[in-house]
């Protein structure tokens, strides 16, 4: 049995009569990347601080190799967090910072310099973080994050004022530690982003999980757009060969069908067919379809 | 609790408001220590006050709290580590700040008031606990000392500052009041420290 670094039970936070999230349950494997996918305001963050311990959770549990954070030995050894879009003291230098973090992990001064160099803030170490781009303070909280070489790495909108490099590198970053056996869980909105980099996703809205599961199984289902000469007898033709169809009025959309069972059908019906085109669902589709299904 | 302490004081003399808000204060207290030694040791419990105040809230002010409570998620541990922080931190102010007084022959309020002053900084640390914004804080306890204990009660009587200038002059009541207050505050700062940190 695969030993879940991150797992969520029927995890529930309750503002009052407000459910800000609703018994989610889902696990974040070892040598994977999980995505956390939802719109502002859908319980990403709330759940991530659930996790993390900064936020007690109304019922349900929330376990990092098997116990709460509060239980670990030494939390910044087993875990990394990106929060907030980085956090530090605007008046503290960024090299003050990482050195302040690392008496907290009990990381060495080497591995700060290392570190800073690493995430790109080598010449700016000594500049207030105050004085940081967005971006900056996103590459000072990965490097904070770092610090203890923890296992399991959660991050809440990581990407966010990243440029395109700057997300390049974080997605590089990122595989490279699951590639390693280390497990990450990463929440965001910005779904092609994500679609680069994850191997699972959960699907959060309202504060309830819509869908979970290995994304190349959720946008399985490759869809046909299909242009021809008598749309009213292509649907029927598809329909009775077991397809779903669709259409906008000029374009039907089948699923359930290969192109070569598409075409040739066409061909037995001797309906000219003007375009075929096999389309992959997208993470944002996939989004949206669930999100419409609501 | 070890690496906390650590941590918080590496913190604070790298943030350049509070080496700032230290020296700020000492300056005023070593000046008011010139005028008079009684002025001098409330100028000091202000600023022990202050800083106390002003280091615990920055935390939640930037958010760094986060990261502190990832790194201890013992809050307890945390809240002791900020108060020992912020305890060492009344000591330099009042130690380096009264010089003047030692200087002109007030070595008992001298002594005093170091003896005093940790508490309040851990009376600082407990209250900047629970109300978390310093402007509410150093402000709310401005105008009480200056309207509540200062001109109703001409700073007589348990009241926290009036007690802790009044142990600052050897009473052993005073002492023990600032004692029973910051006593009193701890309870409360242990427990509100668990709550939950909101978002943005």
């Amino acid at each position: 049995m695969i030993l879940a670094m991150i797992e969520t039970r029927e995890l529930t936070k309750t503002y009052g009569q407000v459910h800000a999230v609703a018994d989610v349950s889902f696990t974040a494997a070892p040598g994977r990347v999980t995505g956390l996918l939802g719109l502002n305001g859908s319980g990403k963050s709330t759940t991530l601080r659930m996790l993390l311990g900064l936020t007690r959770p109304t019922r349900g549990q929330a376990l990092i190799n098997g116990g709460r954070y509060r239980d670990l030995k030494n939390p910044l050894r087993e875990v990394g967090a990106v929060l907030e879009q980085g956090l530090s003291h605007p008046g503290q230098t960024g090299y003050a910072h990482l050195m302040t973090q690392a008496r907290l992990s009990g990381a060495s001064r080497e591995r700060a310099v290392a570190l800073l160099e690493y995430v790109g803030l080598a010449d700016a170490g000594g500049k207030r973080s105050g004085e940081y781009s967005l971006g900056m303070r996103q590459r000072l909280a990965v490097a904070t994050a770092l610090l203890g070489e923890p296992s399991v790495l959660i991050l809440d909108e990581p990407a966010n004022g990243l440029d395109p490099p700057g997300m390049a590198w974080l997605r590089g970053l990122l595989r490279d530690h699951a590639y390693v056996g280390g497990t990450v869980l990463i929440s965001s909105h910005l779904l092609s982003e994500l679609e680069l980099l994850v191997d699972d996703v959960v699907i959060i809205g309202e504060g309830r999980v819509l869908r979970s599961g290995p994304l190349d199984e959720l946008r399985a289902g490759t869809q046909l757009r299909v242009r021809g000469g008598d749309h009213e007898r292509l649907t029927a033709a598809y329909e009775q060969a077991g397809a779903s169809v669709a259409t906008d009025g000029r374009t039907l959309w089948v699923a359930g069908l290969s192109p070569e069972q598409a075409g040739d059908i066409a061909l037995e019906q001797r309906i000219p067919i003007y375009e075929l085109i096999a389309e992959t669902q997208h993470l944002e589709d996939v989004f949206l379809s669930v999100a419409e299904a609501r | 609790m070890i690496a906390v302490l650590r941590s918080e004081l590496y913190r604070t003399v790298t943030v350049r408001s509070s080496v700032l808000a230290l020296i700020g204060f000492g300056i005023v207290a070593a000046c008011a220590g010139y005028l008079s030694d009684e002025f001098w040791a409330l100028m000091a419990g202000i600023g022990t006050f202050g800083l106390a105040v002003m280091v615990t809230c920055q935390h939640y002010q930037h958010r760094t709290a986060m990261l502190l409570f990832l790194g201890e998620p013992n809050r307890l541990k945390v809240l002791a580590a900020q108060s020992l922080v912020a305890l060492g931190l009344g000591v330099v102010l009042v130690s380096v700040s009264g010089i003047a007084v030692v200087a002109s022959g007030e070595s008992d309020r001298y002594l005093h008031t170091l003896l005093v002053a940790p508490l309040l900084a851990v009376f600082g640390v407990a209250n900047a606990t629970v109300i978390r914004k310093p402007l509410w804080l150093i402000a709310g306890y401005l105008g009480w000392l200056l309207f509540v204990e200062g001109i109703l009660y001409q700073l007589e009587g348990d009241m926290i500052f009036s007690a802790f200038l009044a142990a600052a002059s050897g009473s052993t009541r005073g002492l023990l009041w600032v004692l029973i207050w910051t006593a009193a505050a701890l309870p409360i700062a242990a427990w509100r420290i668990g709550r939950d940190l909101s978002g943005d």
